[in-house]
């Protein structure tokens, strides 16, 4: 006889061969029938041959029923076959002792053909729905791992775009800044921001996006990078906040918002200018041990509404201060007893500590929230940021020339006199300037000739920043989106007769400044310039 | 712009003063181009009080030479301050243009 390899398998085991002929007979047909004489076949055929059922008699010499039930359960491989006891016996307590060991059922012997084809046909049944679970759950396992995953790739793209090149700013005296994100999550909606914007101006970012999860790190991404790069043409926290809040609340179909903290901290004469759009206000620590509040809120959650005037504060910081930063995270952390952390807790700790660095100030209050949530699960990311301002302040030493032209080339000659007149009884060396003067007449020739597709009249902003012997140009124009420093280097190995002039300028700028770059705006072009005032070859 | 122009022997000396750049060159350039109407073959531009020199004015040197090379002529150019000289290296002009130190050098050389 062939086996049908469709039909569930049922393994009858009973020393009489008559009793396994019975089983035969009524199983049959719907059924293939595997037949052990004794235990120790059974034992074999159930471990290499998977039935779906085993039919077991008890009483057997050698091994009896019991222990073959035993020895099927102990097996990871046989120990989800159901066993059904067929049996003579019939005290209770052989019974219990069955369903002890893990069997199914009991059917008694003399074999009634209709109870031992509906409990064969329902144990095969819960089998069968048994295995499908079984491989579900292994198949959601499987998902979740592959989420999981994603979910940490993601967390560690997230956390790679946070500074965390500790300690930060090593090489700057005035003040000492520490950083720090906990997430509660794979990944998560907050983050900081560390930059200088020109060579004394620090800017402070800290943010929380509303939701958690990936949504919550997208918009993050952005929000940062738009941030950043606002914050570098722009010296005015109230006009970075408002610039960015237009572009966050633009195109947001999902409603998704942050709330911000950022500060320009002036590091030489601790003047700190600071906007705050619906964000949890940072405390300040001054020398003297006082802890106040920066209360003002100038606005709300940035992305909600566009349109929104931001305001800012000024605040001077002396040396000593200690500025916290932080997300709701720490405010909110929530102990066993579901009590917050909060704003109370949190001033107290901030007056009650003393004498710490700023990476120190960041530690201690990552450890005082932990302490106080203990065995409870974090609620939120948890970030927090620590400056301390460590120089006495000087006076305001920025030297900036700025001028305004409108886009026609005579406009030039007063930028480059304008610049000349900057320059006198300084220390830089004419050629520093005359090379800048090269810079501007080739940058500004070629967008007034080439930026604008309408005849209205337009405005080019020409800023110079002179500090630390450096001269840091910028020139900001509303013509067509173009980089001037995209273009191939002309080939100047030729002949007279050979060159072309193309390109010429912007190769002199590229060779002659020590740094070029160039951003676009939404509605404006900004070339960058850098050139050294001492040391020229 | 102001130019200084004289003769010496068949070589015409032109001295360019102030800045050789966007605002300038068209004008430096209408001198140069009637002084080559004029008839003159033998061009001497002094740069000796020139600030410095931009593109638009590296743009009218090369015209300059070719128009000159056209009808077998010399072009000279002296007296490059620091940043001009510089300008003429980044660009290649100072070897593709004769270029000498002092006025007389670049007389002799005609």
């Amino acid at each position: 006889m062939i086996a049908n390899s469709d039909k569930p398998v049922v393994l009858a085991v009973d020393d009489t061969p008559e009793n396994l002929d019975v089983v035969k007979g009524v199983l049959g047909d719907d059924y293939h029938v595997k037949a052990a004489v004794n235990g120790k076949i059974a034992l074999k055929i159930a471990e290499t041959q998977s039935p779906d059922l085993i039919l077991l008699d008890i009483m057997m010499p050698d091994m009896d029923g019991y222990e073959v039930c035993q020895r099927l359960k102990a097996n990871p491989v046989t120990a989800n076959i159901p066993v059904i006891f067929l049996t003579a016996k019939d005290q209770d307590t052989d019974q219990a002792k069955g369903f002890e060991l893990g069997a199914a059922d009991y059917i008694q012997k003399p074999v009634n053909a209709m109870i031992l084809r509906s409990r064969t046909k329902t144990h095969v049944q819960l089998k069968k729905n048994l295995d499908a679970l079984q491989e579900a759950y292994a198949l959601i396992n499987a998902q979740k791992q592959r989420m999981q995953d994603e979910l940490n790739v993601g967390k560690d793209i997230q956390m790679s775009m946070l500074r965390r090149d500790y300690p930060l700013f090593p090489d700057n005296d005035e003040f000492s800044v520490h950083a720090q994100l906990e997430p509660a999550r794979e990944v998560s909606g907050d983050f900081y921001d560390l930059f200088f914007v020109n060579p004394a101006e620090l800017c402070l970012v800290v943010a929380d996006v509303s939701g958690k999860g990936v949504p919550a790190a997208l918009f993050m991404a952005v929000s940062k990078t738009l941030f950043s790069a606002r914050a570098i043409d722009d010296r005015s926290p109230a006009s970075i906040m408002t610039r960015v809040n237009n572009e966050l609340s633009k195109n947001n179909p999902s409603c998704m918002f942050v709330t911000v903290f950022l500060a320009i901290l002036n590091i030489e004469t601790g003047e700190l200018r600071y906007s705050n759009a619906g964000h949890n206000p940072p405390l300040l620590k001054r020398a003297d041990g006082q802890v106040s509040v920066l209360k003002k809120i100038h606005g709300p959650v940035a992305g909600a509404i566009e349109e929104i005037a931001y305001g800012e504060d000024r605040i001077n910081l002396g040396q000593g201060d200690v500025l916290l930063s932080f997300t709701d995270g720490v405010t909110e952390a929530m102990n066993t007893e579901n009590e917050l952390y909060s704003d109370a807790r949190l001033e107290a700790w901030f007056a009650d500590t003393s004498g710490l660095t700023a990476e120190a100030w960041v530690k201690e209050l990552v450890t005082s929230v932990s302490e106080f949530v203990g065995a409870a699960e974090a609620s939120d990311d948890i970030t927090i940021m620590a400056l301390s301002y460590d120089t006495e302040p000087g006076e305001k030493t920025q030297d900036l020339y700025s001028i305004t032209i409108p886009n026609e080339l005579k406009a030039l000659n007063s930028v480059v006199e304008g610049l000349e007149g900057f320059a006198e009884g300084k220390a830089i060396q004419p050629g520093v300037i005359q090379k800048l003067c090269i810079a501007f007449d080739e940058l500004l020739n070629n967008i007034i000739s080439y930026g604008y597709v309408d005849d209205s009249p337009h405005e080019i902003f020409v800023d110079v920043d002179y500090r630390n012997d450096e001269l840091i140009a910028t020139i900001k124009d509303d013509g067509i989106p173009f980089n001037p420093f995209m273009g191939d280097d002309p080939d100047i190995s030729l002949s007279v007769d050979d060159r072309e002039i193309g390109g010429l300028g912007i190769h002199l700028v590229k060779q002659m400044m020590d740094e070029v770059s160039y951003m676009r705006f939404t509605d404006m072009n900004m070339v960058r310039l850098v050139i050294k005032t001492t040391a020229q070859g | 712009m102001e130019i200084i122009e004289r003769e010496e022997g068949e070589v015409r000396v032109l001295s360019l003063v102030g800045r050789l750049d966007t605002n300038t060159t068209p004008d430096a350039e209408a001198q140069i181009n009637s002084v080559l109407d004029s008839g003159a073959n033998k061009l001497l531009i002094n740069f000796e009080n020139i600030e410095y020199v931009s593109s638009a004015g590296l743009r009218l040197l090369l015209a300059t030479a070719k128009r000159l090379k056209g009808s077998a002529g010399e072009l000279r150019i002296s007296c490059l301050n620091e940043t001009v000289q510089e300008v003429f290296d980044i660009s290649g002009f100072a070897s593709i243009l004769t270029v000498l130190a002092t006025e007389n050098e670049a007389l002799d050389a005609f």
